[in-house]
């Protein structure tokens, strides 16, 4: 069933422009909207909060029209970037706010914001003052703050953007293990594909106030519709596997490849090489690097300073080169090259 | 040495400016023995003076934070056209000359319809204490609307969006988030204004009069016994209006108030 359907969105304030967005979001799914700065997905996102009226177009959130209704009025929930607790409060009084506008007892708000504040590990901060905290900590308390309420729609813009990569890692566990848990609906506004890859269900990408393309991400990955959306999504090789910890290590199976990685995680993930860590040549190299494969050069991309390659190796690995080093190499669509990259390179998400 | 001769002379100028000032004041407060000026200080007009200063400023003051705040908010937060026009308007009688802001009230008050019909209902502002409160109010409400505007401005508009979504109605959003956290600037902005509706001058004098017992502010009664010779009750009423200046100088600077004038 679909939780929110957005028909022919049209909006506009100062600058930015919604161009008649449609879009729906099923019931439980993650769902991503990624778009480089100023390409209007915010607004999107808080228009679906009911911030901003929409000049025409119509927002169903649990077949309800809301169009018209006040934020309040939505059972939504939202998570800014910058946090936004609100400073003249502690952290307990920041995390009930919701309850005690929605009517509940004292006692309830009371052992609900205890409750909360466990699940998210921040139960020794509740007489603590924003200012106070850490940025993992604040977002800790802006997720409590959201969901405590039980909505029926989370809506989080770039919620992981302000924070340092140990804390934006664990933070981002956070949100996957909140979903399955709670299997809340989810719109999560962010510019990094990586981060999208590694959450959503489905991911929408938008730029200059459309979508140019909405699916799973790995057909959003494999087959981006346009130049765009290729651009956008096509810098880093992203793929999903299974991980299994040996010897201090972890071998990821993707598509019958095995990937070795320094990183250490169990299961199912999500891996990303970047371009520029991975050794392209005509002959096997050896070297202490542990991955090594072998496959053929399906596409050439020449930019201004670099020329960007797909090799397809069982999967397609994308090789960025100098131009320098392309036109010493000679090489030209169907060359069998060896791919060679350490086990240091190879990130899990 | 060129570069000690340039630093010496701006030195030397500061210092000059500093002494000025000093002795414009020192002057005053001098002038008279302490005995004498505490004398006067408690004289039935300067204490009359006092105590009219004090309530009609406190009333405009007052006056002032309910008004600026609806209207500082609508300017710092929605976007219409002629916004450009209405904030240079409203700006206008901060630079316009407190005389010519009394004249026009005095017109308005004193000529047309709309003044008499407030004057048959009761509402006397000619020649009136409500006229020295409505001068004070309309001289001062550009400043503190200033104030409240880039008070506003400078608190992130989403503390209310999170607000809302939690349960809140627009306006309880902007009275649980935006209006506590605006409050050093607003504390400042009532300091300053309430100063300048204590030292207000000229608009009182064109609307309210300058009426011994009756409209006599401190400023007013620094005007009239300076007029009938009576020194030593203008000093009085001076050094009670250098008192709250150097009180409003140093609370608004504790609220880091100054930064926020521009």
């Amino acid at each position: 069933m679909n939780m929110i359907e957005v028909s022919d969105l049209l909006i506009e304030i100062g600058e930015f422009e919604l161009k008649r967005i449609n879009l729906f979001v099923k019931e439980g799914e993650y769902f991503c909207i990624l778009g480089p700065t100023g390409s209007g997905k915010t607004i999107l996102l808080e228009s679906i909060a009911g911030i901003y009226r929409p000049d025409m177009g119509s927002i169903l959130i649990n077949r309800h029209n809301v169009t018209d209704l006040l934020p309040k009025d939505r059972n939504i929930s939202v998570v800014y970037q910058d946090f936004m607790l609100f400073p003249n409060m502690n952290i307990r009084d920041n995390i009930g706010f919701g309850l005690k506008y929605k009517g509940y007892e004292k006692s309830v708000i009371e052992d609900k914001v205890e409750k909360t504040a466990e699940f998210l590990g921040i139960s020794h901060l509740l007489d603590r003052y924003p200012s106070t905290l850490s940025g993992g900590e604040k977002q800790r308390t802006a997720i409590a703050r959201a969901i405590i309420t039980e909505p029926d729609l989370l809506l989080l813009d770039e919620p992981l953007y302000a924070l340092d990569p140990g804390t934006k890692a664990r933070l981002r566990q956070e949100l996957l293990r909140i979903h399955q848990l709670k299997k809340t609906t989810t719109i999560h506004v962010t510019h990094s594909f990586e981060g999208a890859f590694a959450l959503a269900d489905r991911i929408a990408i938008m730029h200059g106030g459309k979508i140019h393309q909405v699916g799973t991400p790995d057909e959003v990955f494999r087959k981006p519709n346009s130049a765009f959306v290729a651009s956008f999504v096509g810098v880093e090789n992203l793929f999903h596997g299974t991980s299994v910890i040996k010897d201090d290590q972890s071998e990821i199976l993707i598509n019958g490849l095995i990937i070795i990685s320094n990183a250490l995680k169990s299961g199912n993930v999500s891996v990303s090489i970047r371009p520029e860590d991975i050794l392209i040549s005509k002959d096997p190299i050896h070297s202490s690097a542990q991955n090594s494969f072998s496959g053929v050069l399906t596409e050439i991309t020449r930019m201004r300073a670099t020329v960007n390659l797909v090799i397809d190796a069982v999967i397609p690995f994308r090789v960025v080169l100098t131009k320098r080093a392309y036109d010493d190499m000679g090489l030209y669509v169907g060359s069998w090259v060896y791919l060679t990259f350490k086990a240091s390179a190879t990130h899990i998400i | 040495m060129q570069r000690n001769g340039f630093k010496y002379a701006n030195i030397i100028l500061m210092l000059l400016l500093s002494l000025f000032i000093f002795t414009l004041i020192f002057e005053i407060v001098t002038h008279a023995d302490p005995l004498s000026l505490i004398a006067n200080i408690i004289s039935p007009e300067i204490q009359f003076a006092i105590h009219l200063s004090l309530l009609t400023s406190v009333i405009s003051t007052f006056m002032c934070i309910l008004i600026t705040i609806p209207v500082s908010y609508s300017l710092a937060r929605y976007d219409f056209h002629g916004k450009a026009i209405i904030n240079t308007l409203l700006d206008l009688p901060m630079a316009l000359p407190p005389i010519v802001a009394g004249l026009g009230l005095l017109l308005i008050f004193g000529t047309t319809s709309f003044g008499s019909y407030l004057a048959d209902a009761g509402l006397k502002f000619v020649f009136t204490v409500p006229g020295i409160i409505m001068a004070q109010f309309a001289v001062n409400v550009s400043l503190m609307l200033r104030i409240m505007r880039s008070t506003f401005e400078g608190i992130n508009p989403r503390y209310e969006h999170v607000a809302q979504t939690l349960g809140c109605t627009p306006f309880q959003a902007f009275f649980r988030t935006t209006l506590p956290l605006s409050k050093n600037g607003m504390l400042a902005g009532s300091v300053i204004t309430w100063s300048r509706g204590m030292g207000e001058f000229g608009a009182v004098l064109m609307l309210a009069g300058a009426t011994r017992m009756k409209t006599e502010t401190l400023p007013i009664a620094l005007y009239l016994n300076i007029s009938s010779g009576e020194l030593d009750l203008a000093i009085a009423a001076a050094s009670i209006l250098i008192l709250i200046s150097g009180i409003t100088l140093y609370l608004f600077e504790r609220k880091g108030g100054v930064a926020k004038l521009c």
